[in-house]
């Protein structure tokens, strides 16, 4: 069960900025196509998804289902500034894993907005009975890596040589993995 | 001691003050010549007003404590390792019933590390393990802050109210 029911989350950063966490809707298209824009190219390069194409971001708001991948927005006032998102299946062998995405707004960023995403997704996966909590991000990506290496994420792969940038050059893609505190009744199966 | 034109000061070593904070029982040691200049002539316990402060400053007192400098004693790690106990017994008071499974799920795994080893063997790996303990009841704090939708808890904000000689980077995200 997603604990939606803890939205609209207001959340302090460190510098004092007070921002609300809540779920994408439908009418927030816009919100999240203006953050894109925002987003430097050598970040987007590692999305999955052409965020630039105005019918991708409109395809998401058109056909969000929580169950599948849930998007937490980060928003100060009315403006987007940071997104996440929690990915899973709801069947087959992966379907107590959840796959973490996070982007944040250039001028949010190294203000503890990450971590304060991060931690509230590790509540939702706990909240959601997942197992498993998996990030990739490539190597470079040390402020990243090392907040999720803070809450109890864990280098569980590093593939050499793996992705590539806009100029053809290569890069690790580490894998992050946290495994959620199992109950006395799980392990003895 | 010197006079000059912006008053008095020493060119020896001045011995730190101490304190006790009664509300959140802080064990603060300070320069109380800074303390005065910051605070306008009264100084308050930098964790008043603070939630979980007692948490905080239980936290802070163990992460500054003489058990993870150089010099430590082996009575050093003892009390320190008794603190950590309360700590996590603090921390547990303070999770009650709350449904926040992050958050007791870095208790557990702070109790795990804190009782893997028995403070009179003099195992090497004793250290590793408190500090290990430390870090998770740290994450748990931060569970609770973020809960009520605060930051984490920074010890480093708090350092000058510590015989702390190392100041690592902050590095935020």
């Amino acid at each position: 069960m997603i604990p939606l029911d803890r939205y609209p989350k207001e959340i302090t950063l460190r510098d004092g900025a007070r921002l609300t966490f809540r779920p994408m809707v439908r009418d927030d298209a816009d919100r999240l196509r203006e953050f894109f824009r925002q987003i430097p190219p050598e970040d987007k390069m590692y999305f999955r998804e052409d965020v630039d194409r105005k019918e991708v971001v409109e395809r998401w708001a058109e056909t969000l289902d929580y169950g599948a991948v849930l998007p937490i927005l980060a928003l100060e006032g009315d403006r987007v500034v940071g997104d996440t998102t929690l990915h899973r299946d709801r069947t087959g062998w992966k379907q107590r894993v959840g796959a973490l995405r996070i982007q944040i707004a250039t001028d949010y960023r190294h203000r503890g907005l990450g971590t304060a995403m991060l931690r509230e997704m590790r509540h939702v996966g706990e909240k959601t009975a997942l197992r498993h909590l998996v990030a990739e991000m490539i190597e470079e990506q040390h402020g990243a890596i090392r907040a999720f290496e803070k809450l109890g994420f864990e280098r569980a792969v590093v593939y050499r040589n793996f992705v590539n940038d806009q100029k053809g050059r290569l890069h690790n893609l580490v894998v992050l993995l946290y495994s959620m505190r199992q109950s006395e009744d799980e392990l003895n199966f | 001691m010197y006079i000059d034109r912006r008053g008095f000061g020493y060119n020896f070593c001045v011995p730190l003050s101490r304190l006790t904070c009664s509300a959140c029982g802080a064990e603060l040691t300070y320069d109380s010549g800074k303390a005065l200049e910051h605070s306008g002539g009264k100084v308050a316990c930098p964790y008043e007003g603070l939630a979980y402060a007692e948490l905080r400053s239980g936290h802070d007192r163990i992460y500054f404590g003489r058990w993870r400098k150089v010099e430590a004693t082996p009575l050093d790690v003892r009390r320190a390792y008794h603190q950590i106990g309360r700590h996590l017994s603090a921390i547990a008071q303070a999770l009650g019933e709350r449904d926040l499974p992050a958050a007791r799920g870095d208790l557990e795994r702070a109790v795990e590390a804190f009782r893997t080893e028995d403070p009179g063997t003099g195992s090497p790996e004793l250290l590793r393990l408190m500090d290990h303990a430390l870090s998770y009841a740290h994450r748990s704090i931060d569970a609770l802050l973020h809960e009520t939708g605060l930051p984490a808890h920074s010890p480093m904000d708090f350092a000058e109210w510590y015989d702390a000689v190392e100041v690592p980077f902050r590095d935020e995200w």
